[in-house]
């Protein structure tokens, strides 16, 4: 199983949402990092055939996506960030009902959606109106919904956005219960999701791929590069200003600052082992900053 | 099973229960509203409403032949009762019967007396039946003869403009009407005939229901998940199609129901059998009246699909069903304020098939559209016309919505 995106670009106007855009990708969880506007969701969509890519093709098992027609979207899971609900619906309607547009059987369809409902826990809320979940159990919804027709290819955009630690925890699991023998793209820029589940980070700036590294080796091209150091109080405000600090930790009168920089930013300051935070900031602090 | 779960989507909302139950109450208003009003006089003074018309029915109607000797006795006993210069009264203007010469034979068959002296009227006059008293022997034992030569009248009049292939298209069909004529109570199916072009607030109220069909899933942001289902480009468009078209049939056969069933419940159903041309006997079409309000709710339900047919068009372009909404009230509203000057010319023409005039059953005007050597009458130029738009529209709403993209 195989999922390509070849010279895949995306234009409105001058503007490059996405450009150029090459990579094979076979079953495995991808975490798609990047800050807001770098066309995580623009590439995502691309992907899900919702928005006409420019120029380029996306090929499922070496066939483009116009060649294979509905049964391409046979293939599909997707979870769209904010995507609305019908309020009016219960929570089974919807699931029966997004069954029956991915094309589900009517026995197979109520089948799949009591498991679904089960694994997401919204069994005991199944017959309630949409309009009354939490927006945790709308994402729960939105996951079981994408994982209904059993997909190859799951397209997460932004799961995890606006969920309590808990419940983040929870859907972490769920995804990786999920992913298995399936290629899964997950966006986010809460990059400690993506630490837990991904086998490999695709980094997207400005449209383009930065990096795309297996998790275990991502964060290889910044070691040397994340600093930790302990100051006064009255200094941290000094060193915000002028470094990218990831992390800072008060101890009684000092502060402890973690920082992404080239060179040691200052003659006491230790080399420690480097995180996908800090290789998230050190691409995108300044853009994040606005430094 | 897509089609109910559209179905359920339209029929759910919040706003397509209030407007409909909005535009229900409205119709049940308009169309009840000639009974409220409804008045009758008597000797004693004036009788309304309810109480009205069911002393018109019990004292009033009747059922007979219009054979020729019937009308020559008519209007012999009309002639012999202002004869007598006690029972005639003068305003100055016009002469008429009083007393007991009026409530006893007039008024319980004024209406069908009015009708036969019309069609001695020239295509300018309206007379009443006071000028049955002028006509000669000749003229009135020939009733169906001067029906006759009133509609030739009428094809003739210059201002018409009525081609010969025209003239004859209208010739042959009243050549179908079947004499003699049977007369009786109608009071009912006039009323419903009348108001028709109303049903179109109830066309109104259904387009803004089916408005959201498929930019309401734009606006809610449902659109990415359902085009990216495998048959969210394909059946799902064919199901939400389906589902408005069904939605409309229902809803509207129930403003149907309450129009015509309020009218008829109060005025009786009597009439349905009996032929139109006793209403006005110039009229060509050689309906009953239950065949002449089934061919007008026919023409109305295919105004209602191509509405239906424009809305989802604009729905599947349109970003919020309120953008649909201020296309849709214009299309349908803005005929009201013109009008005909006449039944020909390319602005008449044009105006007879506009959606409220097309609701109009305007079943007496002779309006006729020709092409080449084919002539269709305006029930048949509205059918053909809302049923090939209904048919052009909808492939152009399902690409609408293919097309779509999930952007911003």
């Amino acid at each position: 199983m195989e999922l390509q995106l070849q010279h895949l670009s995306k234009q409105y106007g001058t503007n490059h949402a996405v450009e150029d855009i090459n990579v094979s990708l076979a079953p495995g969880v991808y975490g798609l990092l990047g800050a807001n506007g770098a066309g995580k969701t623009t590439l995502m969509r691309m992907i899900c055939g919702v928005l006409k890519a420019t120029s380029g093709d996306i090929r499922f098992n070496g066939k483009t996506m116009q060649e294979l027609g509905e049964d391409y979207y046979a293939h599909l899971g997707y979870m769209p960030q904010d995507f609305g609900f019908y309020p009016d619906f219960t929570g089974r309607e919807f699931m029966l009902y997004m069954a029956a547009v991915k094309g589900l059987g009517k026995r197979k369809a109520k089948a799949r959606t009591e498991k679904l409902l089960s694994m997401v826990n919204l069994q005991e809320v199944a017959d309630k109106k949409i309009k009354s979940y939490s927006g945790g159990m709308k994402q729960r919804l939105g996951i079981a919904q994408a994982e209904l027709n059993r997909p190859s290819i799951l397209i997460l955009d932004e799961p995890t956005a606006g969920l309590d630690p808990k419940e983040r925890v929870r859907f972490r699991n769920l995804i990786s219960d999920f992913a298995k023998e399936k290629i899964v793209i997950l966006s986010t820029h809460i990059v400690s999701d993506v630490s837990y589940i991904a086998d490999t980070i695709l980094l997207m700036k400005k449209g383009r791929f930065l990096l795309q590294e297996p998790m275990a080796a991502v964060t290889d091209n910044i070691r040397g590069k994340v600093w930790e150091i302990l100051v006064p109080e009255w200094e941290a405000a000094s060193f915000r200003e002028q470094f990218s600090v990831v992390n800072l930790h008060h101890e009684g009168s000092m502060v402890r600052l973690r920082i992404v920089h080239e060179n040691p930013p200052a003659d006491n300051a230790v080399s420690v082992e480097p995180g996908l935070e800090d290789l998230f900031l050190y691409h995108f602090g300044e853009e994040q900053e606005g430094k | 099973m897509l089609v109910k779960y559209e179905f359920l989507k339209i029929i759910r909302k919040k706003s397509t229960f209030i407007i409909m139950t909005a535009s229900l109450l409205l119709t049940a208003f308009l169309f009840g509203l000639p009974i409220i009003q409804y008045q009758t006089y008597n000797q004693d003074g004036v009788i309304q409403g309810a109480q009205g018309i069911a002393y018109v029915k019990e004292q009033y109607s009747m059922s007979v032949p219009l054979s020729e000797e019937y009308i020559a006795e008519s209007i012999g006993e009309v002639q012999r009762l202002f004869a007598d210069s006690q029972n005639v009264g003068y305003d100055g203007n016009e002469r008429f019967l009083i007393g007991d010469a009026y409530w006893n034979h007039i008024a319980p068959r004024e209406k069908m007396l009015n009708m036969i002296a019309k069609t001695y009227d020239s295509p300018q006059e309206n007379s009443g039946y006071q000028k049955l008293a002028e006509l000669e022997a000749a003229e009135y034992n020939n009733f169906y003869q001067a029906m006759e030569d009133k509609m030739q009248a009428l094809r003739n009049t210059p201002s018409r403009g009525l081609s010969d292939a025209q003239k004859a298209y209208w010739s042959n069909m009243a050549d179908k009407i079947k004499v003699p004529l049977q007369y009786g109570y109608f009071e009912g199916w006039e009323i419903i005939m009348s108001s028709f072009e109303l049903l179109v607030f109830a066309i109104l109220s259904i387009c803004i229901a089916v408005a959201p069909v498929f930019c309401g899933e734009y606006q809610a942001g449902t659109d990415a998940v359902v085009l990216a289902g495998r048959f969210g480009k394909t059946k799902l468009i064919t199901a939400k199609i389906a589902a408005s078209f069904l939605f409309g049939l229902l809803a509207f056969s129930l403003h149907v129901v309450v129009a015509c069933g309020l009218p008829l419940m109060a005025f009786g159903a009597d009439g349905w059998n009996l032929p139109v041309q006793i209403a006005n006997t110039t009229i060509p079409y050689p309906f009953t009246f239950l065949q002449a309000a089934l061919v007008s709710i026919g023409v109305i339900y295919l105004i209602l699909f191509a509405m239906i047919s424009f809305t989802l068009l604009l729905s599947s372009k349109m970003k919020t069903p309120y953008l649909v909404i201020i296309v849709l009230v214009p299309v349908l509203f803005f005929p009201i304020f013109l009008t005909p000057n006449g039944t020909t010319g390319t602005y008449n023409l044009t105006l007879f098939l506009l959606p409220y005039r097309a609701a109009m059953s305007d079943i007496g005007k002779y309006i006729s559209y020709q092409f080449g050597n084919l002539v269709l009458d305006a029930f048949s130029m509205r059918a053909i016309l809302y049923a090939m738009l209904t048919v052009i529209m909808i492939p152009f709403a399902k690409r609408g919505f293919q097309k779509h993209q999930v952007a911003g």
